[in-house]
């Protein structure tokens, strides 16, 4: 095989794979470091993004017109749950909230399947031609998903960086009972932690959804991807979160090199229980709980 | 339906039964007594299910097995596989706050489902494993389906008694204090780690058992008739909602779940096909919101747990 | 009258009482610090004051209010700050960013009060880009100190400030104490290290099993054989 052989069927498939896997990390990384619980109904969230997308794309909308208020819907959606199932269980030990959080997943999963049927939809029909830039193949979707990624995680930082809510959330990571003799107020900062995750859900999905297709159990079939590249990049790290997921990706494009192509999706198991063993705090030195 | 169509249809019920009751005893060992979050039953199940019909079956070309070994040894060698699998993800994981073990189980689930899947030699893959024996299985169908079901009692009978009195030993007091107070836990260090691994460890075994139960029941198996996240799901709402950390809870739950889960099936069968889909969908909706419904207004279950030793009030 | 004057203080965390009636004043810029044995009740009878656990008799009244039972978050608008012994930095931010999250509920301006924190920390204004969980155990807790003071408390509450540090940051924490009681804040703190808090202090209260046993000027205290007695070895 040759280099550029290898860059482009399976390095940058593999990029483009991690940072759509590092922008759900980024969410998970976020609920585990402030609100301190694993959230199982990511991956349904995301695919609930992807569908909502998908019925603005069928309404007449571009698919990355219709990415932000995709984004906004699932933001609205993520509020709305964490009033109604996970917030009147944060006096019992979180353990319950990661159960309730598995109860979403299935009912959000059923919403989709109810409403938009088990068949896989894509957004565009057709096959696309990828461009050729000095010998590496892109298609413009992949170009604009990691495009789309960095701006996300560069507007993010700048958030967490720079803004008061962003600091709050960072304080609330850091240390709970420190932030709230602050004054910082625990519900708005977990409504603003929602909103920010529910809509990097729907991104993740979405991007899912235009670099393959959409099915009802995609956004299952890559909560152990996303969870294993947040624990890999580091508990509460968002620049963690990004690592991870790029090394996930890779990894699991890199996968068929040893493995037969149906255990791709072995190999984020296989780096979760790796770090849990050598590095629990993960690569950048994040929370263990 | 006649009556003798509604017994044959209670003994078919009864067996389901007890063998949700058998993973949601399991279930109570791993959530109820000791903490452990099992993300994965179904997993287990299918570890339990696979092993035991490989070892007994009729043999088949393309793929391992026809060794018919007896049913005893299959039905051994399903908890052991399930616990083999078990203990070396306890291993790593018992360490951290079981969201960690929920999170790789969630993973060990997958991982078996693509194994049962791709490797067609050992599994069949999606033909799944066919001509495994069923004990009586000669006889006429109905004594031979409550022949069934009392060996299904008894196992269920044989786990509860064992469970209890262990639950009552200063093993299961210990769980319980290591459960409700993460200080004591962790200043009782190692040996936390050595009794929450036997709790996880030994849960397995009676989910693998009850997979091979089902397999045995069936006289096949094959990747379809365990649905991962629904059947996971299940055995956990039957726990909750029969209270768990009370076996004779985690029974009841597994008779009321599964009772209501068929029935509804049986409903939604009738309708009309254009919307039949969209109500199988709707009752996994119902399920989920269930949970929720029991976290918030009766978290306890319906039979809560009896605080041995403690006063009656707290 | 005193800035805070505790009566007969009762209650604990769950339902038995830690404290069995404790009584103390603070007076404007005073340093009042509170020693006695282990188990005596002294971390706790400060919490009481942040409204920390559940009081069931006596009073607390703060600057000519009655605060008994409010929520801490209350009682942190109304101008006292509390330092806990133990995690009292965000140790993932730096040191500016710290100020910036004792500052959290002022708005407006606040450059002022950066000048004050950095010109009381003198130490720290190099170090404001670096994280407050990189820093030693002495800085550390002036981060913790200087993010309480961002909101320009009168009365600040120290936890067993020098808890875990060497003597020479012991002396330096101490006289930053001193510092800002003499930019206008009360100090209440709670100390191990009976003998050094009492020569440094300007008075003192020695608890013993949840009620007061001793009280009086620093130097009294130390001179008194019955309190020599029970800390300062014979």
């Amino acid at each position: 095989m040759s280099f550029l052989e290898f860059l482009n069927f399976h390095l940058v498939p593999g990029i483009v794979l991690g940072s759509v896997y590092a922008v759900g990390a980024i969410g998970i990384t976020l609920v585990f470091g402030i609100l301190r619980f694993a959230h199982f109904a990511h991956g349904d969230m995301a695919t609930l993004g992807a569908f909502i997308a998908l019925a603005l794309v069928t309404a007449g909308l571009t698919p990355w017109a219709a990415l932000p208020v995709a984004m906004a819907a699932v933001a609205v959606v993520a509020i709305v749950v964490d009033k109604l199932f996970y917030d009147y269980l944060k006096a019992r030990p979180k353990i319950m909230t990661v159960m309730a959080s598995l109860g979403v997943a299935l009912m959000l999963r059923a919403v989709v399947q109810v409403v938009f049927g088990v068949d896989p939809r894509t957004y565009a029909t057709g096959i696309v031609r990828p461009d050729d830039y000095f010998g590496i193949l892109l298609r413009d979707r992949e170009l604009y998903t990691l495009a789309a990624v960095v701006l996300i995680v560069i507007g993010l930082t700048l958030f967490l960086r720079h803004s008061r809510w962003g600091k709050a959330m960072r304080a609330m990571s850091d240390n709970p009972d420190l932030a709230r003799l602050s004054g910082v107020d625990n519900r708005k900062v977990t409504m603003l932690t929602w909103a920010i995750v529910g809509a990097l859900c729907a991104a993740s999905g979405f991007m899912l959804g235009i670099n393959n297709e959409l099915h009802s159990m995609m956004g299952w079939q890559v909560l152990l991807p996303m969870f294993a590249a947040a624990i890999l990049g580091g508990v509460g790290r968002v620049e963690g979160a990004v690592l991870g997921g790029l090394i996930v990706g890779i990894a699991e494009e890199m996968s068929i090199f040893i493995l037969p192509a149906q255990y791709k999706a072995a190999t984020a198991f296989v780096l979760l229980l790796l770090i849990l063993l050598v590095r629990p705090r993960g690569l950048l030195n994040g929370k263990v709980l | 339906m006649d009556l003798l169509g509604l017994a044959n249809y209670a003994v078919f019920m009864a067996i389901l039964i007890g063998i949700y009751a058998l993973l949601a005893l399991g279930l109570n060992i791993q959530w109820g007594f000791t903490g452990l979050f099992n993300a994965g039953i179904a997993g287990f199940f299918a570890i339990g299910a696979y092993a035991s019909a490989i070892l007994t079956s009729l043999p088949a070309s393309g793929r391992l097995g026809g060794y018919e070994l007896p049913l005893v040894v299959g039905w051994l060698a399903s908890m052991v596989a399930a616990a083999a699998i078990a203990w070396p993800i306890g291993k790593i994981c018992l360490r951290f706050r079981s969201d960690y073990l929920a999170i790789a189980t969630i993973g060990i689930a997958e991982i078996i489902r693509l194994v049962i899947r791709t490797e067609g030699w050992l599994t069949g893959g999606v033909r799944g494993v066919t001509g495994i024996p069923r004990p009586f299985g000669d006889l006429d169908y109905m004594p031979s389906q409550v022949a069934y079901l009392a060996i299904v009692a008894t196992l269920v009978l044989i786990a509860y008694l064992l469970v209890e009195r262990q639950v009552k030993a200063p093993w299961g007091r210990m769980m319980r204090a290591i459960r409700d107070n993460e200080l004591a836990a962790a200043a009782m260090g190692k040996q936390v780690e050595a009794r929450r691994l036997q709790a996880f460890v030994f849960g397995s075994a009676l989910m693998g058992l009850a997979g091979a139960l089902f397999v045995h029941f069936n006289r096949s198996v094959t990747p379809e008739a365990i649905d991962p996240m629904i059947a996971t799901f299940l055995i956990w709402i039957m726990l909750i909602l029969g209270g768990s950390g009370n076996n004779r809870g985690a029974i009841l739950g597994a008779a009321v779940i599964w009772i209501i889960w068929s029935v509804s099936e049986l409903l939604t069968d009738r309708l009309p096909t254009e919307v039949a889909v969209q109500a199988k969908y709707a009752r996994v909706f119902i399920i989920g919101l269930t949970l929720q419904l029991v976290l918030r207004f009766r978290p306890e279950g319906i039979l809560p747990e009896r605080q041995a030793g403690s006063p009656p009030h707290r | 009258m005193a800035l805070l004057d505790m009566k007969d203080v009762r209650g604990g965390y769950g339902d038995a009482d830690i404290l069995h009636g404790v009584s103390m004043t603070v007076g404007e810029r005073e340093i009042v610090v509170i020693v006695g044995p282990n188990g005596a009740g002294k971390s706790t009878a400060m919490k009481s004051v942040f409204g920390l656990l559940t009081i069931r008799g006596g009073s607390i009244v703060f600057d000519g209010e009655d605060i008994t039972g409010w929520a801490p978050d209350r009682i942190v608008q109304r101008g006292i700050c509390y330092v806990p012994q133990v995690d009292n930095v965000f140790r993932e931010m730096t040191v500016h960013e710290n100020f910036e999250m004792g500052a959290f509920l002022r708005r407006g301006d606040l450059s002022a009060a950066y000048d004050r924190i950095y010109g009381l920390f003198p130490d720290l204004k190099a170090k404001r880009r670096n994280l407050a969980g990189d820093l030693s155990g002495g800085q550390r807790q002036m981060v913790a100190m200087g993010r309480a003071l961002m909101l320009d408390p009168k009365l600040l509450l120290l936890d067993e400030p020098t808890a875990g540090l060497s003597p020479k940051y012991m002396e330096q924490i101490f006289q930053i104490t001193r510092d800002v009681r003499d930019a206008g804040v009360s100090i209440l703190l709670v100390e191990q290290h009976a003998k050094q808090a009492l020569a440094f202090c300007d008075r003192g209260y020695v608890l013993a099993t949840g009620a007061n046993r001793h009280e009086g000027s620093g130097q009294a205290l130390l001179a008194d054989r019955e309190v020599a007695e029970m800390f300062l070895g014979g």
